[in-house]
C-alpha cells in the first residue's frame, strides 16, 4: 500500500508566514517593528499575514503603548507552537523519502 | 514571498528552502546580542582610554569616573533614540540579557564607587572581582543565546581574574588589557562582522 504524503499546513507554509513563526519560536514576542525588519516585508503584507496567522490562533496581538508610541505586539500561542512543530514533522516525512 | 499552492505536490527544492528559511530566523530571533557588537568596542576602547589617561595625563584620577559615565551617557543616548525611532524591540529574551548587562553595570559602578572612595582601588582583589563582573555577564548572556562564542569570552575574563590574584603589578595591567582586547573589543567587532553578514544575506534572501 503506498504511503500517503503529509499534508503542510497551508497558513504555516506560507514563506514569510513561516518566517514569522520562526521568529517568534526564538524570541516568544516581539513587536510589529521588529518584525517588518527582520523579515524585509512591508507594512500592508506583514500585516495581511499576521491577520491570517492571528484567525488561525497560531498568534495573539496586543496593543500597547511604549512611552507615548503604540506598539503592537504579537505572541506566539500554544496552538502555534504545536502547528509549527506539526509542520516540522511533516516537512522530516516528506524530505525522508516520501518525497 | 509566495503562499503554498494547493494545487500542485510539493517539491524537494522549496521543502529545503523552507527549511532553511525556519533555520536562518530562528538564529536571528536568538541572536539578540549581536546587534549590541559596538557596545562591547565601545566599552574595550574605553577601557584602554581610561588606563592611557590615568597613566600618561593629568588629573589620572579622574579618568575612570569620567570615562565609564560617558559610556553610560552615550548608551542611554543610543537608547532613548532607538525609543524614538520605534526600534527598541524587546523580547523576554532581550530583555532578560538586558536586566544581566543593566544590574552587573550598576553593580559595577557601586562596587567601584566604594572601593575608590574606601582607597582599595588598586587591590588585586578588587580589579580581579570587575572581571569576575564580566565574565559572569558574559557567561549568563551565552547560557540564554546558547552562544558558544560568548561563552569563550566569558571564560577569558574568568581566566584573567583568576590570574589577577596570582600576577603583581605591572602583569596585572597586562592581564586586564590582555583580556580587554579579546573579551571586548574583538568580541564587539565579531558580533558587529556577523550583524553585517547576517543583514547582507537577509536582503539576499527577500531580494
Amino acid at each position: 500500500m503506498p504511503e500517503v504524503l503529509p499534508e503542510l499546513d497551508p497558513v504555516v507554509h506560507g514563506k514569510l508566514r513561516l518566517a514569522l513563526l520562526s521568529l517568534l519560536v526564538g524570541v516568544g514576542e516581539a513587536d510589529f517593528t521588529w518584525l517588518r525588519d527582520k523579515t524585509g516585508s512591508t507594512d500592508g503584507n506583514l500585516g495581511a499575514q499576521m491577520l491570517k496567522l492571528e484567525e488561525a490562533g497560531y498568534v495573539a496581538m496586543q496593543k500597547r503603548f511604549s512611552g507615548r508610541k503604540p506598539q503592537t505586539l504579537y505572541r506566539m500561542t500554544p496552538a502555534g507552537r504545536k502547528a509549527l512543530a506539526t509542520y516540522v514533522a511533516s516537512l522530516k516525512r516528506l524530505l525522508n523519502g516520501a518525497l | 514571498m509566495t503562499d503554498f499552492d494547493t494545487t500542485n505536490p510539493p517539491r524537494r527544492d522549496d521543502l529545503v528552502q523552507r527549511i532553511e528559511l525556519m533555520e536562518a530566523m530562528i538564529a536571528e530571533g536568538r541572536c539578540t546580542t549581536m546587534r549590541y557588537g559596538w557596545i562591547f568596542l565601545m566599552w574595550g576602547l574605553l577601557y584602554y582610554a581610561a588606563i592611557g589617561w590615568q597613566m600618561y595625563l593629568p588629573a589620572g584620577k579622574f579618568a575612570w569616573p569620567v570615562l565609564m559615565v560617558l559610556g553610560v551617557v552615550i548608551i542611554q543616548i543610543w537608547r532613548w533614540r532607538a525609543l524614538r525611532s520605534g526600534r527598541n524591540h524587546e523580547s523576554p529574551r532581550s530583555r532578560s540579557i538586558g536586566a544581566v548587562w543593566g544590574t552587573v553595570g550598576c553593580a559595577f559602578f557601586l562596587y567601584m564607587g566604594a572601593a575608590a572612595a574606601s582607597h582599595h582601588i588598586q587591590s588585586p582583589a578588587v580589579n580581579a572581582t570587575v572581571m569576575f563582573f564580566l565574565g559572569l555577564a558574559h557567561a549568563i548572556s551565552a547560557v540564554i543565546l546558547r552562544w558558544r562564542v560568548q561563552g569563550a569570552v566569558a571564560a577569558i575574563w574568568f581566566a584573567g581574574g583568576m590570574a589577577m590574584f596570582f600576577a603583581p603589578y605591572p602583569a596585572s595591567l597586562i592581564i586586564f588589557l590582555v583580556a580587554s582586547f579579546f573579551g571586548m573589543v574583538l568580541f564587539g567587532l565579531y558580533t558587529m562582522m556577523l550583524e553585517r553578514q547576517r543583514a547582507a544575506s537577509l536582503v539576499q534572501h527577500h531580494a
